[in-house]
């Protein structure tokens, strides 16, 4: 567990986790040779532990590569799990039969980030929309119609389009209709995997107030996955920030971008450009040495030992657990002691 | 939203689509065109024109009278060196050479997405079924022709008559020695597709594999199919008359269009019309079916429809 008096923790909080997460670990074999021999694994995620509120958006940022997308697609079960266990409303769905993860499919969706890849070509906007209907319910195609409708009209698109192809619409428009797909079948969790990413800034704008107006509506629980540090700050209640397949520093929103305590949070956020130009001019960027080390290998001790600018020989040799260094804030770094 | 429900067109059957589509495509329309004449000159125009296209004049001096005529009143397209009428026999010859090359083609064409889509979606059937795809290309396909004719011949013919045993013989032979090169474009297809987000979208909503491949995979390889189709309609027509042309296919006196074609190519030089029909018949076929492929693929792809 990521606090340091679990029992406590959890008592308070228990009634409200939508998701628990324990010691996550997604590893993709690698295979090398003349006899496609397993020589080594690319640790995409190594142990992470995390819990999600209901209600609440957890943002996870981190670089390219440290396994964020990994991370979202795990927890939807689209990896078989290498370890550890995702427990969504007191299921473990590491552990569910085909059949019964089938069932327990409708609890928690997903939004991709590319959204023209994400659509069928050959499927109307209305055949898309109603997939997980066909898939999940009894209704009839009337009744299927009306609902698609419904969500169509929740998103923001014009009931008339329900013919049109994908290759039609504009990417948010895409976009929009892959949240219409996700909200069919009213799910509780959505992780949305950078579904800004592909998008101009102007539509990134519309779909995340889109998204933030959703979970008004429908009590929606987000995983918001992106590396847009600034939207994470717009719709996050509390940030976990990855580095190379773990998780460096997990805070609520406000005092982590205030103050970061981890060395790699200090210098992610120290790249967020501000606003006001008083300010931007004496911003001082922490800009870090070396390039990220193979997921393949990972350094010993601290993953982040290689580029960390406070590095201690402890670094190299132990690798630090994520701890509660001040309330509510998860740290995995031999430098920050809790208060 | 507006209250408006008759803007609200319902959703539409695909395959209106994809008929308005078809219908815009010239090339398409002139194959569909020329395909449908082929198909009533082959099994409406023997009705018409009833000449027995086996006849043979049993007056020897008759017969050897009307042999190799050119075209006339009596004779349309001439005879042979039988003395028979050369367009009875390409009506009758064209029944069973369009019946072959749609139903080899058929055959072939769904072997081969079976094994493509397979080998392509269930990474562990993978290597089994290329192996196997790869054995069916390192075979001489002659000799396994040969092989096959002679061992089920006799138990077929006793089992559906000469001519329905010899027509499932070559069918079978046929469409189980032409699948692989279908299988294989297939597959690398399947593999590509496979990781789009829109099967991992699928995933998510808990679409179960079946159905998978059905809503999303199939549809999205109908180009490659199409053009293996049409393209193998042409290569059963022309194996067909190879394997008659052997001895092996329907009996010397029985006509289709192969035979026809080696039957003329002896007297090529004298009398080349005997060449030129079957020809004719077999490129037309080939073309018209070559254009409505071309047609119907462009048709069901929605990014191309309606430009």
């Amino acid at each position: 567990m990521l606090d340091a008096n679990p029992t406590e923790q959890s008592s308070a909080n228990s009634a409200a986790k939508l998701v628990e997460v324990k010691d996550l670990k997604m590893y993709f074999p690698i295979h090398t040779g003349l006899f496609r021999r397993h020589t080594g694994d690319v640790k995409a995620v190594d142990g992470l532990s995390f819990d999600i509120f209901k209600g609440e958006t957890l943002g996870l940022v981190g670089e390219s590569g440290c396994g964020k997308s990994t991370v979202g697609r795990a927890l939807l079960r689209l990896y078989e799990l290498t370890n550890g266990s995702v427990t969504i409303e007191g299921e473990d769905i590491a552990k569910l039969s085909p059949e019964a993860l089938r069932r327990k499919r409708p609890t928690m969706q997903m939004v991709f980030q590319d959204p023209q890849a994400c659509l069928n070509p050959r499927m109307t906007v209305a055949a898309i929309i109603s997939e997980p209907l066909d898939e999940h319910t009894k209704l009839s195609s009337a009744e299927k119609l009306e609902k698609v409708y419904e969500l169509m009209d929740a998103v923001g698109l014009n009931r008339a389009f329900a013919n049109r192809y994908p290759h039609a619409f504009s990417g948010g428009q895409r976009q929009r209709i892959g949240i219409a797909r996700a909200l069919a079948l009213n799910p509780k969790f959505i992780v949305c995997d950078e579904p800004i990413a592909a998008l101009d800034v102007s539509i990134q704008a519309q779909v995340v107030n889109l998204l933030e107006d959703l979970q008004e509506q429908f009590g929606l629980t987000y995983l918001f996955i992106s590396h847009d540090l600034s939207m994470v700050r717009h719709i996050a209640d509390r940030v976990a920030v990855m580095y190379l397949g773990r998780i460096a520093e997990l805070s609520p929103r406000e005092p982590l971008y205030a103050e970061p305590l981890h060395p790699y949070a200090k210098a992610l956020l120290s790249a967020v450009p501000d606003p006001d130009p008083e300010r931007e001019a004496t911003r001082q960027r922490i800009i870090l040495q070396g390039d990220v080390p193979s997921p393949s290998n990972p350094p010993k001790g601290c993953n982040f030992c290689t580029r960390c600018p406070e590095v201690i020989p402890i670094c190299h040799e132990v690798k630090p657990e994520l701890a509660e260094v001040r309330p509510g804030r998860f740290v995995a770094c031999h430098l920050v002691k809790p208060d | 939203m507006t209250n408006a429900p008759a803007a609200l067109a319902k959703p539409r059957s695909q395959w209106a689509d994809v008929w308005v589509q078809f219908k815009s495509h010239k090339g398409a329309l002139v194959g569909l065109f020329v395909f449908v004449s082929l198909v009533l000159f082959v099994f409406i125009g023997p009705m018409v024109w009833t000449k027995d296209p086996t006849f043979i004049n049993p007056d020897a001096v008759t017969m050897i009278k009307t042999r190799n005529k050119p075209p006339s009143i009596e004779f349309p397209l001439g005879t042979d060196q039988l003395g028979r009428d050369m367009l009875a026999r390409m009506m009758k010859g064209g029944q069973t050479s369009i019946a072959v090359g749609l139903t080899a083609m058929v055959i072939s064409i769904t072997l081969g997405t079976f094994v493509g889509v397979m080998a392509g979606y269930f990474k562990r059937l993978d290597n089994a079924l290329m192996r196997l795809t790869d054995l069916f290309l390192a075979l001489p396909l002659l000799p396994l022709l040969l092989v096959m004719a002679m061992l089920f011949r006799a138990p077929l013919s006793k089992a559906f008559g000469p001519e329905g045993g010899t027509f499932l013989l070559i069918v079978v032979a046929i469409g189980l020695t032409s699948w692989m090169q279908a299988a294989r474009v297939v597959r690398g297809e399947v593999l590509a597709l496979k990781e789009r987000e829109f099967v991992l979208a699928a995933r998510s909503i808990g679409t179960p594999s079946r159905r998978m491949i059905l809503r999303h995979v199939l549809p999205n390889v109908m180009s490659p199919i199409m053009v293996a189709a049409t393209l193998g309609i042409a290569n059963a027509i022309i194996t067909e008359s190879a394997l008659s042309f052997l001895g092996l296919g329907f009996p010397p006196d029985f006509p289709t269009w192969g035979r026809l074609l080696f039957d003329g190519a002896e007297y090529i030089q004298q009398y080349p019309e005997r060449v030129i029909w079957p020809g004719v018949a077999i490129s037309l076929t080939v073309l018209s079916v070559n254009y409505i492929g071309d047609g119907l693929r462009d048709a069901l792809d929605p990014r191309i429809r309606g430009r």
